[in-house]
């Protein structure tokens, strides 16, 4: 069994976006695309910021339970690297 | 200053087959070259009060449209326009000359006007409050504009808003005002006074004529204007008028689908369009009666005074 | 030789741009957006400070041109991206060519410079695993018609152009620069054992320095068309300037080079319109060595007069009465060097009556 990605900003994305009531737009300096992403994506985002981190230690930074964390916050994070806004890195 | 009145139908024709008639329009300067009188004809009755300039400041754009040469001429009546020595468009019947010369003008400002977001919409101002109105076609978005211009708001534009990148506003661009079908007659009944160009059936777009715009907005075509009001119209018979707020993340994105060079300027797009979003609040906006919605206008600005 | 284009001289002095007058401002830019080399111009204006000196409204034209290279530049590098993300089973390098080669590494050529495909270099035995792969991940072939499909396959040296069918980008995936059917066929083990990885992007490659002249000189020298042949030109005089002053013994490779890979009439004929045309600083040690490529005295006469016309501007201030003459003559020379006489007839009749029209042509 391998051990759980960790996970990080795509290098190369300074996270320009702005939020109006709970709807954010967010600009990829990756692809030149302008996403739509909710609060919720965009404070994952910015708490990648501060560095690499495990989607456990994401799930702790927002005080997610287990089920969320495999619910809510996987969706999550596949949805933003297939958007290449974050990568899975292999440990 | 020369205007193209004041330049007299002669020497209209000569610049115009010979080196270029350069005629300003708002930020731009077009060499505008034609060798069909029918073009000097329109040009006089609908840029009369637009600037003419000499050689010694170089061209924004240069736009040729000629008829074909040989045989074919005569066989089958033609337009063609070049720009640089290309082809952007496929060849018109002869007979839409005017708006092939309208598109033309817009197609130049929206593939190449990468100093300011480009937005596919209408953009009019009063008491140094612009509103602006982006639609696809089939919205009344012209018509609106027209009925607008027509109450004493000032044209900048009826296809291209030019929002500057660096602090976010408006650059006016005024030119003739094109009206579609039924429009046309609409337009007429509402502002008998307006001048029309003669219409012009069977275009890709039906029937077309464009509005001669006021010589007080023609004037003041290097007055920017601050946007305060983004109004997404739909036009539906018989419909009472309804002004919905558009969330704002919303509103960015179809801010963005609605401008040409959105994708092709980047960040600074995203930027400048999200500037905008902070600086107006924005509207869906649906109407049946002209009365009705220029009320609704006239209540906004009320509002802010 | 007559004079030179405005466009040519100043692509040859770059610093002359300071002197121009409103008239010839116009017909500079006009000449530039026609050649494809209008955000080359602004660069080439940047890159010489003399922005700031310009009249307000071209400095405001050429901004129009600088955005849309930059983001043409963000766009490439993100289909690098998606390319090698597609192709990272095979284990193969991912060798760059072209215009997609300068832009990644970061090469003086790619300043300005728009296209519209991305190039690759694969084995010629990787191309149905590479065509797999690339088709899995969203990336379809283009030419339908069996006969192009075939004309690709068996007689050029690349694939059919594949077109991501989400994205709308192109990709040209080669096996070799010259085609099956021509007269000299480089090797392209060669060239591929010889390319060089990119100091900070772990896995894409790009041809050696002597390689990427040859390839370049290759394709303007041997294609049929030349629309882009100012453009093309411009290219290998940034080519042979930058590696000329950066890369140590690089001239006298170039000769070796040419000769191992039976390259020598190209190299004569690009080293020889370099100079003419845009003053391309040759050491005459090379230009001597270049001459094992020369041709008899009545062929370069003739090929003179046709590729001076055809590396000129394609705008209307530049044509002259012979000009379509001489683009058809190049265009049927082109095509001769990479296939024989009489496929190249079949070829030509085929695609004068058979393939679709379009009023405008794509870039190239």
């Amino acid at each position: 069994m391998t051990s759980p990605p960790i996970w990080r900003l795509a290098p190369g994305q300074r996270l320009q976006y702005r939020c109006w009531d709970g709807e954010c737009v967010l600009y990829n300096d990756l692809s030149g695309d302008t996403h739509l992403l909710d609060e919720f994506a965009l404070a994952l985002l910015e708490q990648l910021k501060a560095g690499p981190q495990a989607a456990a230690q994401l799930a702790a930074a927002f005080e997610l339970d287990a089920q969320d964390e495999d619910a809510v916050l996987q969706i999550v994070l596949d949805d933003l690297s297939a958007l290449f806004l974050v990568e899975a890195l292999p440990c | 200053m020369l205007t193209v009145a004041a330049l007299g139908q002669p020497e209209l024709r000569a610049r115009l087959r010979g080196p270029g008639l350069r005629l300003r329009t708002g930020p731009f300067i077009s060499c505008i070259r034609s060798s069909v009188p029918a073009l000097g004809v329109a040009l006089a009755r609908m840029y009369g009060d637009y600037p003419v300039l000499e050689d010694d400041v170089p061209a924004d754009f240069d736009v040729l449209l000629r008829r074909p040469r040989g045989l074919r001429r005569l066989v089958k009546p033609q337009v063609f326009f070049h720009y640089d020595g290309m082809e952007p468009f496929q060849p018109l019947p002869l007979a839409q000359l005017y708006p092939m010369f309208e598109w033309a003008m817009n197609w130049c400002v929206s593939s190449h006007a990468h100093s300011w977001l480009v937005i596919h919409a209408a953009v009019v101002e009063k008491e140094g409050k612009a509103v602006i109105l982006p639609a696809p076609p089939g919205s009344g978005k012209s018509t609106l504009c027209a009925a607008l211009v027509a109450r004493g708001w000032r044209l900048l534009s009826d296809e291209l808003t030019l929002v500057r990148l660096e602090d976010g506003r408006i650059d006016p661009v005024p030119r003739p005002v094109s009206l579609k079908n039924a429009s046309i007659d609409v337009i007429r009944a509402w502002a008998p006074q307006a001048q029309l160009s003669p219409p012009v059936a069977d275009t890709m777009k039906g029937t077309v004529a464009h509005m001669r715009p006021p010589q007080a907005s023609v004037v003041r075509a290097d007055e920017p204007a601050s946007p305060a009001w983004i109004v997404f119209p739909q036009w539906r018979a018989g419909a009472p008028v309804e002004l919905v707020p558009v969330p704002q993340a919303r509103a960015h994105l179809r801010l963005a689908e609605n401008a040409f060079n959105y994708s092709l300027l980047g960040a600074a797009g995203f930027a400048t369009a999200a500037r905008l979003i902070d600086a107006t609040r924005t509207f869906d906006f649906s109407y049946g009666a002209l009365d009705d919605a220029m009320a609704v206008f006239e209540r906004l600005l009320a509002e802010r005074r | 030789m007559t004079a030179l284009p405005l466009l040519t001289r100043v692509l040859r002095q770059p610093p002359s741009m300071a002197q121009l007058g409103a008239p010839e401002w116009e017909l500079l830019l006009r000449q530039a957006v026609a050649a494809d080399l209008g955000a080359t111009l602004a660069l080439l204006a940047e890159e010489h400070g003399l922005l700031k000196a310009l009249p307000p409204r071209v400095q405001r034209r050429l901004e129009w041109e600088r955005r849309g290279w930059q983001r043409h530049g963000q766009a490439v590098c993100f289909e690098v991206r998606q390319v090698q993300h597609a192709l990272r089973t095979t284990g193969l390098p991912l060798i760059l060519l072209k215009g997609t080669a300068y832009v990644a590494a970061g090469l003086p050529a790619a300043a300005g410079r728009l296209f519209s495909d991305v190039d690759i270099l694969v084995p010629k035995a990787s191309l149905h695993e590479v065509e797999g792969l690339l088709m899995a991940h969203g990336w379809a072939s283009s030419h339908h018609d069996a006969y192009d499909q075939r004309y690709y396959r068996e007689w050029m040296h690349e694939l059919p152009p594949m077109q991501h069918m989400r994205r709308g980008t192109a990709i040209d995936v080669h096996h070799a620069i010259l085609p099956e059917t021509a007269r000299v066929r480089p090797d392209p083990a060669l060239l591929r054992a010889a390319a060089r990885p990119l100091p900070d992007q772990p896995g894409l490659f790009v041809l050696a320095p002597c390689d990427m002249v040859l390839h370049s000189a290759v394709h303007l020298f041997s294609e049929g068309e030349y629309d882009h042949g100012l453009r093309d030109l411009f290219d290998l005089h940034r080519l042979l300037c930058h590696f000329g002053a950066n890369e140590p013994g690089f001239w006298k490779a170039l000769s070796l080079r040419a000769r191992e890979l039976e390259l020598t009439r190209p190299l004569f004929y690009a080293l020889r319109y370099c100079a003419r045309l845009l003053g391309t600083p040759v050491p005459a040690a090379t230009m001597t060595a270049a001459e094992a490529g020369r041709p008899n005295p009545a062929l370069l006469a003739l090929m003179d007069a046709l590729f001076t016309r055809a590396l000129r501007p394609m705008h209307p201030s530049c044509a002259g009465p012979l000009t379509p003459l001489s683009d058809g003559m190049l265009f049927i020379r082109g095509n001769w060097l990479r296939m024989p006489p009489f496929m190249l007839s079949r070829h030509l009749f085929r695609k004068a009556f058979f393939t679709p029209r379009n009023v405008k042509s794509g870039q190239v």
